[in-house]
């Protein structure tokens, strides 16, 4: 499953259009955005609730609490689904990294949390999903 | 272990934008409501209060609250709230 | 008891979006705050005169807060409508900004 937040993010860099709940529409590249969906889009074309009025500015910041919807390029879904498989390898990498290096400095630590290694990341840890 | 995380993980609290770049630059800034206004950028905050001055509000059609007008109204030295702002961008570069 | 929107994952759902639009679409995901993320969605366009207008729009990423109804689509009977026939009043906004 892919978690909104994430496809937003993967998204970065791509043109997307944003309609606000005011009825105002901004084209633009995405360049960053964050957990509460704030977004700033560069080279952003804002549209006025009718249609009829055009502004075009270098760049944008919008409060993610006024957004109604945001439409992405197709391809975004495409180039999320790697970048999932990728968070979760390197969770792996880092899990299996930590361990190792606990087993080796093992013997002077006291007790490091050992077993029940569930692997950490993602709602309700649900593994083997793809 | 504070390892270094990529960039979907980020424990940084910090804006994603930079207004730094707008310190003393006329800015525009949307409210909730559908108020608007401009002024140049004296200072700002994480949670985006700004402190605008020489501010001037756009007042707008009162039949269609939705259309500006071109009358403006003088706001002078002004404390933006951050909970209400909706939109911001700079005013050069508008067209 | 709280149950998350795992049954609609992978599904074609029907949205009633907060300004009165439907859009279906699959969903390919959700959050907390009910994002929701639909995958060659398209808008129905209602009116009493003409039948149904499909809109196409592609990937979507809806705000939570502007969602008011999700409904799973069932495709079967959906392929069996008539849209040029079918004439309805279309929803109004549940609020206005």
């Amino acid at each position: 499953m892919v978690l909104p937040l994430s496809l937003l993010r993967t998204a970065q860099n791509h043109p997307m259009l944003v309609e606000l709940k005011n009825g105002e529409t901004y084209n633009g590249h995405l360049v960053s955005c964050d957990s509460w969906m704030n977004i700033h889009l560069r080279d952003a074309i804002c549209t006025s609730r009718d249609g009829d009025r055009f502004q075009k500015m270098p760049e944008v910041y919008v409060r993610g609490s006024t957004i109604k919807y945001l439409r992405i390029p197709d391809e975004v879904v495409e180039m999320v689904k790697d970048e999932v498989k990728e968070v979760r390898r390197q969770q792996k990498d880092n899990t299996r990294a930590k361990k190792n290096f606990q087993r080796g400095a093992g013997g002077n630590v006291g007790g490091p949390p050992r077993g029940g290694g569930a692997p950490r990341g993602g709602r309700g840890g649900q593994r083997g999903r793809k | 272990m504070p390892g270094e995380k990529d960039d979907s993980t980020r424990k940084k609290k910090e804006s994603i934008v930079d207004l730094s770049r707008f310190i003393d630059k006329k800015i525009r800034v949307k409210f909730q409501g559908g108020r608007e206004a401009a002024g140049v950028l004296k200072g700002y905050d994480a949670l985006l209060n700004l402190v605008l001055d020489n501010a001037i509000e756009y007042l707008r059609d009162p039949d269609d609250p939705h259309k500006l007008t071109n009358d403006t109204r003088q706001l002078g030295l002004i404390v933006a709230r951050g909970t209400a702002i909706t939109v911001v961008a700079p005013n050069d570069g508008i067209e | 008891m709280t149950q998350a929107l795992d049954t609609f994952m992978n599904k074609v759902i029907s949205v009633i979006t907060g300004d009165g639009r439907n859009i279906v679409g699959m969903m390919k995901g959700f959050d907390q705050t009910v994002n929701l993320i639909l995958e060659d969605s398209h808008e129905r366009v209602y009116s009493t005169q003409a039948g149904i207008e499909q809109v196409p729009l592609g990937l979507y990423i809806i705000r939570g807060d502007n969602v008011a109804l999700i409904g799973e689509l069932d495709e079967d009977i959906d392929k069996r409508l008539d849209f040029a026939n079918i004439k309805a009043e279309p929803l109004g906004p549940i609020w206005v900004l």
